[in-house]
């Protein structure tokens, strides 16, 4: 997990916008756009809705994928992954 | 995960596409038994047509469940099917007695997301099988 500090900094090499749909939109938005990226690379959620926050980092761990952690914006989440 | 869908009722049938999705974003292998009053929601003129599916639970609300779907940007549910079966391996089997109830004899009198009509041996060899068991 990283802090908030090392969080903003991260440039994703891919970046899903998912705010607006409901569960489980954000969550298979995800697991179409990882299948874009390469191993290591990092991508980016980003959800309006509550339930992604827990969401994705349960699905990331039986994936396979890193969870590197989540900032809260006013309603919206940033949630950051690294790809297996 | 194995699936018994019963159901032919709109919101139940909308609550088994939500976690056909997450099954699906998660790489699971899904049979679906459609059993009874399930297979009768899959003939194809039924199928996304809400008008002729009831609710499984308080009727009176079936107006404002659909509405509200329709403003959180939700898919019908057979459009959840459709997904899942692009993303995962999902084979939905419907049980011969039950297409025959609603007079669907052959695969060609239900929507194309039907693979085939089993018995009901299919579904217990299944269940027996899966790791994750669900009666909808």
């Amino acid at each position: 997990m990283m802090s908030t500090e090392e969080l903003v900094k991260i440039t994703a090499t891919k970046t899903v916008d998912a705010r607006g749909t409901a569960c489980p939109g954000p969550l298979l938005e995800a697991k179409k756009a990882i299948g874009t990226i390469k191993p290591g690379d990092i991508m980016e959620v980003l959800s309006s809705d509550e339930g992604t926050k827990a969401d994705l980092p349960k699905w990331c761990a039986k994936q396979g994928h890193e969870y590197l952690g989540t900032i809260e914006i006013s309603g919206y989440f940033r949630i950051f992954m690294r790809k297996h | 995960m194995c699936l018994g869908l019963f159901t032919g009722s709109v919101d139940k049938l909308t609550a088994a596409g939500v976690i056909l999705g997450g099954a699906a974003a998660m790489d699971m292998k899904v049979d679906i038994y459609v059993l009874m009053q399930g297979a009768r929601a899959f003939k194809k003129d039924i199928g996304d047509d809400a008008g002729k599916l009831n609710m499984a639970e308080n009727a009176a609300l079936k107006e404002e469940f659909l509405q509200s779907l329709k403003n959180l940007k939700v898919k019908t549910w057979v459009e959840f099917f459709k997904e899942a079966k692009s993303i995962t391996d999902v084979k939905i089997h419907i049980c011969g007695l039950a297409g025959k109830i609603w007079g669907g004899e052959k695969l060609e009198d239900f929507i194309g997301i039907v693979d085939d009509i089993v018995g009901i041996g299919a579904y217990i060899t299944s269940a027996q099988e899966a790791d994750v068991n669900l009666f909808i």
